[in-house]
């Protein structure tokens, strides 16, 4: 599949060396990168490159622009993103770029492992680029939501919780690859329907098809003519999620609450969901 | 905060309270050697996915499920395979992988 926002590997090689695309690989953990990835990639790390070193919260604007900057990415470059985890950080970092207004920013379907499954090549060489003077717009936060915006949309706006069944119920409390060990509850947030990002994602990681997807989504019970916020655990898995309604699908109403269950599920007060079931108002 | 990334291989158990975890580890081996490309998935009884990391370069991964029945995948360059398996909590289940 391709459109706009997306670019599968016949286009990314064809562009590797073009000067005026950026590929950047994301990940939590950059071994990955450093040991090989996609010719003339360079990297960003979802952690200590995005994220405050301090609050939780993102880089500021002057922070992005700093960063991108200092990378070699000029606000005119097309960014292609890709990374593991079936691009979950590479599509949390595209609903980053959008945030901060970059132009033309677009995932390689697939990513990193669709890539590595596919055989192509990677290599370990690290590209220089010239120092830019990138500047970042204000945060567009049409497309992000806070706390407040998740406790008001109980009962009134779609909430999507995108986890695992087994975290929507409470029976875990974070992805399987992890220890089960957490301070806050397990459960999710009232009303929220599940429909976990993996239900979007072919098994190498790739996109299903526009039909597949329209299809998993009006399936679901979920009315997209109203306002969604969708949810994980960190706001990465619901950033995928994002970037299948309001890029492939075109539903242009639908935020990223990047605070998530680690925010909402340790909160004081609020109401709680476990079980199956969304529960009530 | 901890993010959700799956660290190649599987976390390691250094520091972990075993007793409160439910562990699925194992190895996967391909042509009469370790499977160093590749990704293992971890799904529910519904076959939902739950769970998927790199395998490591001497392939290896590592699961912390939940007591009760799963499927582990196992995804390299031109195969998939399916292993069903049963958790248990505070026990080690470890398998030994072979795609072809």
């Amino acid at each position: 599949m391709s459109n706009n926002s997306l670019v599968d590997a016949t286009w990314a090689l064809a562009h590797l060396d073009d000067g005026k695309v950026v590929f950047i690989e994301v990940d939590e953990d950059t071994q990955a990168y450093a040991e090989n990835h996609i010719k003339n990639a360079i990297a960003l790390n979802w952690k200590s490159d995005l994220q405050d070193p301090v609050r939780r919260d993102f880089v500021n604007k002057e922070q992005f622009s700093a960063l991108l900057s200092a990378k070699g990415v000029s606000n005119d470059d097309t960014v292609i993103l890709y990374g593991g985890n079936n691009n979950w950080f590479a599509a949390y970092a595209y609903w980053y770029f959008k945030l901060y207004g970059h132009g033309d920013v677009r995932l390689l379907d697939g990513g990193r492992k669709k890539w590595e499954l596919d055989g192509r090549e990677l290599v370990s060489e690290v590209p220089s680029r010239t120092v830019t003077n990138y500047v970042a717009k204000d945060q567009d936060l049409s497309i992000r939501a806070f706390r407040d915006d998740v406790l008001n949309a109980i009962g009134t706006k779609n909430l999507v919780d995108v986890r695992s069944p087994d975290e929507y119920s409470g029976r875990l409390l974070a992805p399987a690859h992890l220890p089960q060990e957490a301070a806050r509850v397990g459960g999710h947030i009232p009303t929220a329907a599940n429909i976990p990002w993996s239900k979007a994602a072919n098994e190498d990681g790739s996109f299903k098809s526009i039909a597949d997807l329209k299809a998993l989504y009006e399936g679901s019970g979920v009315d997209l003519s109203k306002d969604t916020i969708a949810y994980c655990r960190i706001g990465e898995r619901s950033a995928h999620s994002w970037f299948v309604l309001h890029e492939l699908l075109g539903v242009k109403n639908v935020s990223n609450y990047d605070g998530s269950w680690t925010e909402y599920g340790s909160l004081v007060g609020v109401p709680v969901a476990v079980g199956d079931e969304p529960g009530e108002a | 905060m901890s993010a959700c990334g799956a660290v190649v291989g599987g976390v390691s158990l250094e520091n972990v309270d075993l007793t409160s975890q439910s562990v699925i580890q194992g190895v996967v081996s391909q042509n009469n050697a370790l499977a160093s490309v590749g990704y293992v998935r971890l799904l529910d009884k519904s076959d939902e996915f739950v769970a998927e990391v790199p395998l490591s370069k001497q392939g290896e991964f590592r699961f912390f499920a939940a007591p009760g029945d799963w499927t582990v995948v196992t995804l390299t360059p031109g195969t998939t395979s399916r292993t069903p398996v049963t958790a248990t909590l505070g026990k080690i289940v470890d398998l030994e992988i072979v795609v072809s």
